[in-house]
């Protein structure tokens, strides 16, 4: 059951549609796909799940593979932008690539000195960037396998890296509190972002316009960053982050929102200019480690620490 | 979009060689329309196609029946198709998403130099420059090839006949020209063996300006720059000249027509002059007065503000380096082989140049940290500063301090979605353009997967990558010797010495990975092999109605 907070008359409240509980440990990430048919979870209990999803359907997300070979705990997937690969990092320190279709494993991208935590494949989908508790940012080959350049990133474990929209720079945030923008082709450090405070950052991730940047700190904030100016320039708050590393997201299909997990089992929504908190959406029964947002669709996903995988959507009229 | 963050003044001209690239004896390079993708023509008669960003192979293309070097590659507009020229005198054209061929044609003479036309998304329409005839426009479409005119005749009222044929019965005179297209496709320009300039329509073949050079040698190259606003040539007589076109970038036919009709009381070859003179200017001349050598594929960079031109000498692997202005700005020296071929990136300042050896340079700028980009507070000096202190600098709690105002207005609207147009100004939007190939993952073999668990336990051991540089040769990518120090923690960790048990334990792990990286790599060119074989012999039957 969703809880809803006075909102504007044109908001539409999400309601819990599906709970998939294919997973027996913590899910730690979960992704859709760039055309939004599939939904892949990534779990500690070493494995990753895809679904399909189809909004016509009820219910929306059928499980459809599983994928085994990691010797250990999976952090982070994601998607090819042709959604023909996936690509895990897990707690055995290798990125694990899959071929979505077969469910078979291609290749094991070897380099990371301790645990790969987060991973992401550029919008070209030739080159995969990964950050690790060995506080490097490594970019590696897809066709090759091999690690392109590794980057001294950070001085504390790398908590999320992504790309921007053509693939030229990437950010990387860490417990250090610093957010750094690396030019992926040179691997050279463009930016450094860090406010006058620096809690350890939790995630960090592109807007899509590749001009801003989402910031999670472990101070209960999210803030997002203009990048060429270096200063932050919205504040979220009402959620508790103070522990885990949480991943939030942009929701553009109905509004400009913010999406994010939260440590008190609830997925909370604001709207991106005003700051309102919009909806806090529950049904967890502990926390809210990650949140992906449909790329067309109204539909949220949501992992958390009590094992399961929950599908939101907007409540029909 | 990144232009705003990135230091602006990062777009100058390359300084060292970065790496090089090898996959047998490379002839000749092209970058696509974005520097994505570099095409190389092997003397073995295939080509390979390269993803620049990882220096990674990302399609070869073979043909079963050519094994003669290539002598050029171009790419179309949009980089969909790849025209490959070879010394079997034969022109091949290439669909580069699918790796098959479209058409194919022999000629009567070796192309030294083929381009297809720059003006159509999916041109099926060439230029091509022999050796020892002059040069011709090549449609695939109807399968003919159509001489275009090396002089004006001195009849003042007759026109360069038309020699429409499918293949040329009389003997063209020997009178070597270097020709290209104007950037959009419309017109031809002609450097031919009296250093005279001609302006050519291909579609009606009619010659319709002329400009006279001041020496009077022969033509060996004739460039235009990106945006079409200059043209380079390099004559035999040592000289780069520049000119700078002073036509319209759209309709440049009509304006020709117009420029033409304006003029009265002149006829024949006068009046081709004055046109011409309208078309073109001098602009510079280059040449190394000291040395006096012959250049060898000049041409400019991306942005036309430098311009670039290998020395022909052999056994030294000289690039010279002069900004618009005339003002040699560098001398970039290779190993000692000789250059054969010379690309600039479209964006980068990159410059990529094959050797006689058949291995491609890329020469990039030498990269001096940011610190600045470290931690933001952080400011770089030129030279020293004297150090003023604040008033309260040895408070023991600084006025600064006490009061923290969040100056941030965070009501302002924030737009995450908008993009800006992209900076490529001269692309048309509408048409798809083949940015990159898709990357296809090379599987592990079971060989490699057997000894992940030595690897993990190898890197815990020590810091280096080994496995990841074991690889590293195989994909034909190196880092050059000289700069490997350089290159610091990317590069430099392959010098680290391994332990004792490390080394031997690579030892032993070294020949199987080399080998089932070799076979790996070798299974699929012929499983890639047998593709080509397949759609070649399937295909031909439908290469007429492909387009």
């Amino acid at each position: 059951m969703a809880e809803e907070v006075p909102a504007t008359a044109s908001f539409t409240p999400y309601v819990h549609s599906q709970t998939l509980t294919s997973h027996i440990r913590a899910v730690s990430s979960v992704k859709f796909s760039s055309d939004g048919r599939l939904l892949a979870s990534a779990s500690a209990d070493k494995t990753i799940r895809t679904y399909t999803v189809n909004t016509e359907n009820d219910p929306i997300a059928e499980p459809v593979r599983e994928f085994t070979g990691h010797e250990n705990g999976i952090s982070d997937v994601a998607f090819s932008s042709d959604a023909r690969f996936i690509v895990s990092a897990s707690d055995d320190k290798t990125l694990k690539l899959w071929d979505v279709e077969t469910g078979s494993l291609i290749k094991t991208l070897i380099g990371h000195t301790n645990y790969a935590f987060c991973v992401n494949f550029n919008p070209q989908s030739n080159m995969i960037v990964s950050g690790s508790f060995d506080e490097t940012v490594r970019i590696w080959d897809v066709t090759t396998g091999k690690c392109l350049k590794v980057l001294p990133a950070h001085s504390d474990p790398v908590t999320a890296v992504d790309f921007n929209r053509d693939g030229s720079l990437i950010v990387s945030s860490s417990y250090d509190g610093l957010c750094r923008i690396w030019d992926s082709g040179t691997g050279h450090c463009v930016k450094t972002l860090i406010d006058d405070e620096n809690p350890p950052v939790s995630f960090v991730r592109f807007s899509p316009n590749g001009k801003f940047i989402l910031v999670g700190t472990l101070d209960n904030t999210l803030r997002l960053w203009n990048i060429a100016s270096a200063k932050f320039l919205k504040t979220y708050t009402g959620h508790v982050n103070a522990q885990y590393c949480i991943s939030s997201a942009f929701s553009v299909t109905n509004g400009k929102r913010i999406v994010s997990g939260s440590e008190d089992n609830c997925v909370y929504m604001w709207e991106l200019n005003s700051r309102k908190l919009l909806q806090k959406l529950e049904g967890h029964t502990e926390t809210v480690m990650n949140v992906a947002c449909h790329p067309t669709e109204n539909l949220i996903a949501s992992g958390s620490l009590d094992k399961s995988v929950r599908i939101w959507t907007q409540k029909k009229e | 979009m990144n232009a705003p963050i990135i230091d602006p003044l990062q777009g100058d001209f390359p300084e060292v060689i970065e790496e090089y690239l090898e996959h047998g004896v490379i002839k000749c390079v092209a970058f696509n329309h974005r520097g994505s993708l570099l095409a190389a023509g092997c003397a073995d008669g295939g080509c390979v196609i390269w993803d620049f960003e990882t220096r990674g192979i990302a399609k070869e293309i073979r043909d079963s029946d050519c094994s003669a070097a290539i002598t050029s590659v171009s790419w179309s507009k949009y980089g969909h198709r790849l025209l490959v020229s070879a010394a079997d005198k034969s022109l091949t054209l290439w669909d580069v998403s699918t790796g098959e061929k479209i058409a194919r044609t022999i000629l009567q003479q070796t192309p030294l130099q083929a381009r297809l036309n720059p003006g159509l998304s999916s041109p099926s329409l060439c230029l091509a420059c022999p050796l020892s005839s002059a040069p011709m426009i090549v449609d695939f479409d109807i399968d003919c090839t159509t001489l275009l005119p090396v002089s004006v005749p001195e009849m003042p009222d007759v026109l360069a006949p038309p020699q429409r044929s499918k293949c040329p019965e009389s003997n063209p005179p020997f009178s070597p020209a270097a020709a290209c297209f104007n950037k959009c496709g419309d017109l031809v320009y002609i450097g031919n063996s009296k250093g005279e300039i001609l302006i050519v329509d291909y579609k009606s073949v009619r010659v319709l300006a002329l400009v006279s050079a001041s020496g009077a040698a022969p033509v060996k190259n004739i460039v235009f720059s990106r945006n079409g606003q200059y043209l380079l040539t390099n004559s035999h007589d040592r000289t780069i000249r520049i000119y700078e076109n002073l036509l319209p970038a759209k309709n440049v036919l009509k304006s020709l027509e117009d420029l033409g009709k304006n003029i009265d009381g002149l006829d024949g070859i006068e009046k081709m002059k004055t046109v011409g003179s309208k078309c073109l200017t001098l602009f510079r001349e280059f040449q190394d007065s000291v040395t006096k050598m012959h250049w060898k594929a000049p041409c400019f960079s991306g942005d036309g503000e430098w311009v670039v031109g290998g020395s022909a000498c052999k056994g030294e692997h000289k690039i010279y380096i002069w900004d618009r202005a005339g003002h040699l700005v560098k001398i970039l020296e290779g190993p000692k082989e000789a250059l054969i071929d010379l690309a600039w990136h479209p964006v980068h300042p990159i410059i990529v140049s094959v050797s006689l050896a058949g291995l491609v340079y890329i020469w990039a700028k030498d990269y001096t940290e940011n610190w600045s980009a470290f931690a933001p507070d952080f400011k770089e000096l030129e030279e020293n500063e004297e150090y003023v202190e604040r008033e309260d600098e040895f408070d023991l709690i600084p006025e600064t301090e006490k009061v923290k105002v969040l100056d941030v207005n965070e009501d302002e609207e924030v737009d995450i979605d908008t993009v800006e147009k992209d900076a490529f100004s001269d692309s048309d939007t509408s048409v798809e353009e083949l940015r990159y190939l898709p990357a296809e993952p090379i599987p592990d073999t079971n060989d490699q997967q057997d000894n992940l668990v030595e690897s993990i336990k190898l890197i815990e051991g020590q810091i280096s990558a080994s496995p990841a540089s074991e690889e590293a040769g195989q994909n034909g990518h190196h880092a050059s010797s000289p700069q490997a120090e350089e290159m610091g923690e990317t590069r430099g960790k392959r010098k680290r010495k391994p332990s004792e048990k490390a080394m031997e334990l690579q030892a032993e792990k070294a020949k199987p990975l080399k080998g089932s990286g070799k076979t790996v790599r070798a299974k699929n060119r012929a499983a890639f092999d047998q593709e080509t074989d397949d759609s070649i012999n399937g295909g031909d039957d439908d290469d007429d109605a492909y387009y």
